[in-house]
């Protein structure tokens, strides 16, 4: 009996032993899986985070496009301090929403760590585009252009335009 | 018996797989981390110190120790300037834009050189970037930052020929021979300016 007892725990060591190695093997394929999911910082250094809205159709109404520049980066604001910086501004298309006013967020002050330095009037990290529209019922796409000019601490790369696209869903 | 075998011999299956997964696991970490770390050095440069550590990438790291390319140009007066005009002097080709910060914390430091090393036959040339600005544009930038030496319209292909010029400011230090002795992306330190124009006087 005492043999047998021992053999059913040994047994049940094993497969207490097999049970936590699947459990283990299982969670380090999870964070596999999870590192491979990580998007890549892209080379336009913005990205657009909004797809769509929903808003009362056929009145005035706020909408928030949300914009995220890439860690170590930034872009001028829309009222850089040098007149020769280029600002951010976007241009939408008229088609399908009325766009009524458009509201930039304040940019933060930052010092380029280049001997004395310079302030710069910048948006880092997420910013706020603040738009007044009239959409109508049903979806209408929103569509227009974002123009920045990113930098980061030592070198600055062109000025773009990121493609903006966001479905208004007017009910 | 037989049980407790397939059991044990489950056991060792399993534990190998976790140790192949451990390394697994480990090896991608480390191409992902090496992947991370090419971006960074070859997009962005965090810091004017990072910036001139060790060479630039692209294409025009791949200029170093070659003769640089010759370009005609036109400058903010409508004269043409090529650089064959400056054989026999150490060069320094640095191509910046009226939008780019850096570039225009660095120039004070190259005009400073400018007139140090003017006895020694220094030539500073200013490629301007502005594609599609007005020459009087790029002429009032060049006042406000105050610089004296020669600023040269942009052509695109210029730059191409240098590299294709992802990001400003980049640098090239010609010596008298007309080789390229260094490259240097981002704005370096006042210091590390220096060194470079020491090295093609």
């Amino acid at each position: 009996m005492q043999g047998i007892g021992s053999k059913e725990q040994g047994t049940g060591r094993s497969l207490r032993l097999l049970a936590a190695a699947v459990l283990v093997c299982g969670a380090l394929q999870a964070q596999q899986i999870d590192m491979g999911a990580k998007k890549p910082a892209g080379r336009d250094h913005v990205e657009l985070l909004s797809d769509a809205v929903d808003v009362a159709a056929g009145k005035t109404q706020d909408v928030e496009l949300r914009f995220r520049v890439d860690p170590g980066f930034h872009i001028n604001s829309h009222t850089p301090m040098d007149e020769f910086l280029i600002p951010t501004k976007l241009t939408l298309d008229g088609a399908g929403v009325k766009v009524v006013s458009e509201e930039y967020p304040a940019g933060v002050k930052f010092k380029l760590p280049i001997g004395e330095g310079t302030i710069l009037d910048v948006y880092q990290g997420e910013f706020r585009v603040m738009l007044r529209v009239v959409a109508p019922k049903g979806a209408t796409t929103l569509s227009g252009m974002l123009r920045y000019q990113a930098c980061d601490n030592a070198a600055c790369f062109p000025p773009r335009t990121l493609g903006v696209k966001v479905t208004v869903n007017g009910r | 018996m037989v049980r407790r075998i397939a059991v044990l011999a489950a056991v060792f299956v399993v534990i190998g797989g976790l140790f192949w997964a451990g390394w697994y696991n480990h090896h991608q970490r480390q191409l992902a981390m090496q992947r991370v770390q090419d971006r960074i050095t070859t997009l962005t440069k965090n810091s004017p110190e990072e910036a001139n550590s060790g060479a630039p990438d692209g294409m025009g790291d791949t200029l170093k120790g070659k003769v640089a390319p010759g370009f005609t140009l036109v400058d903010l007066n409508g004269k043409k300037v090529s650089l064959a005009q400056f054989k026999g002097h150490p060069v320094v080709v640095n191509f910046w834009a009226t939008w780019c910060g850096p570039c225009k914390l660095e120039m004070p430091w190259f005009e400073e050189m400018n007139q140090k090393y003017k006895d020694k036959g220094l030539v500073i040339l200013g490629l301007s970037q502005d594609t599609g600005t007005d020459v009087a544009e790029i002429a009032k930038s060049a006042k406000k930052i105050g610089v004296t030496y020669e600023i040269l319209q942009p052509d695109d292909n210029i730059a191409k020929l240098y590299g294709g010029v992802d990001y400003l400011p980049e640098t090239f230090y010609v010596d008298g021979k007309g080789m390229i002795a260094v490259t240097s992306a981002g704005a370096p330190t006042k210091d590390e300016i220096e060194a470079n124009v020491k090295k093609i006087l």
